[in-house]
């Protein structure tokens, strides 16, 4: 297998902000730098527990977005193929979690994309449309949700946010990834991630407060 | 000036003003309490109650459970063939 140079839309990511690593959810894991020197030399039992390390993570973001355990499968067995083939161009200018989360990302993407998914794309996420605006009416006056969403339901309400909002706000707030890591993960802008973020969780908000309501009627 | 934009530190601006600049106000990271608009409209506050307990809440949703063994065997036996 070939481990030539990746296209520019899979250099490694770049430095990750130095502040706040006590708040970050991917910080250094002890003993992967060794692992990762010995893969990077062609040590399949180091590959083994990169695999060990890392997989989880990636099922998950897998999983999250296409909700299907045969296919998050697959896609993590995809992911961790790719892996073997490009670990040696990592170069350690960001965290090997980002960088591996930018490999599982684009595989994710190219699986939907084959699917033929509506709004897999930032770009397409990003066109504006009436919903994504600001509300006027921005719901009933005594009804919030603080309180009243449990694990299930939060779940059950990300698996129904389009695609492209879905994967930004599944590695912002579910995994902890500051926006910079993302931009360069999904090659947009830190503020398309933003953005990205906000409407996911506007529509997330209408999702959960839609399922109030039918479960008060 | 603080720094911020001018429609930030009117003393009342819109509903959809204030939203308009909500993403950004998540993103400097500094309590939102202190909003003037906020003060004054419900529907608003009740929205960014709303989107900051979304995010608290998103928190726990880690972790999945792990991929089945039968991946790691895939695996393991294409990097063999």
């Amino acid at each position: 297998m070939s481990a030539g140079q990746p296209p520019a839309s899979e250099q490694p990511a770049i430095k990750a902000k130095p502040n706040n690593q006590h708040l970050r959810r991917n910080p250094p894991i002890a003993g992967e730098a060794e692992a990762i020197a010995a893969a990077q030399s062609g040590d399949p039992r180091a590959f083994e527990t990169l695999y060990a390390l890392h997989k989880r993570r990636v099922y998950s973001l897998c999983l999250r977005m296409l909700s299907n355990v045969a296919e998050a499968e697959d896609l993590t067995q995809e992911a961790f193929l790719q892996l073997y083939r490009k670990i040696s161009t990592f170069r350690g200018d960001s965290a090997f979690s980002t960088w591996l989360h930018r490999l599982a990302v684009n595989v994710v993407l190219m699986h939907l994309r084959k699917k033929g998914l509506p709004q897999v794309s930032l770009e397409e996420t990003l066109e504006p449309s009436q919903d994504d605006g600001p509300r006027k009416d921005i719901g009933a006056r005594d009804l919030t949700l603080s309180g009243s969403i449990d694990r299930v339901t939060l779940e059950r309400a990300v698996e129904n946010l389009p695609p492209g909002y879905r994967l930004v706000f599944v590695l912002h707030d579910v995994e902890g990834y500051e926006h910079n890591e993302i931009a360069e993960m999904l090659d947009c802008s830190i503020g398309n991630s933003k953005s990205q973020l906000h409407k996911a969780r506007m529509k997330l908000r209408d999702l959960l407060r839609t399922g109030q309501r039918k479960e008060v009627a | 000036m603080n720094g911020l934009p001018t429609s930030l530190v009117r003393e009342t601006i819109s509903c959809e003003e204030f939203q308009e600049k909500l993403p950004e106000l998540f993103e400097s990271g500094r309590p939102l309490d202190s909003e003037e608009h906020l003060k004054t409209c419900k529907q608003c506050a009740a929205l960014v109650s709303d989107l900051q307990y979304i995010a608290v809440q998103a928190k726990l949703l880690l972790p999945l459970h792990d991929p089945s063994p039968a991946v790691w065997e895939k695996i393991e036996a294409k990097l063999n063939e």
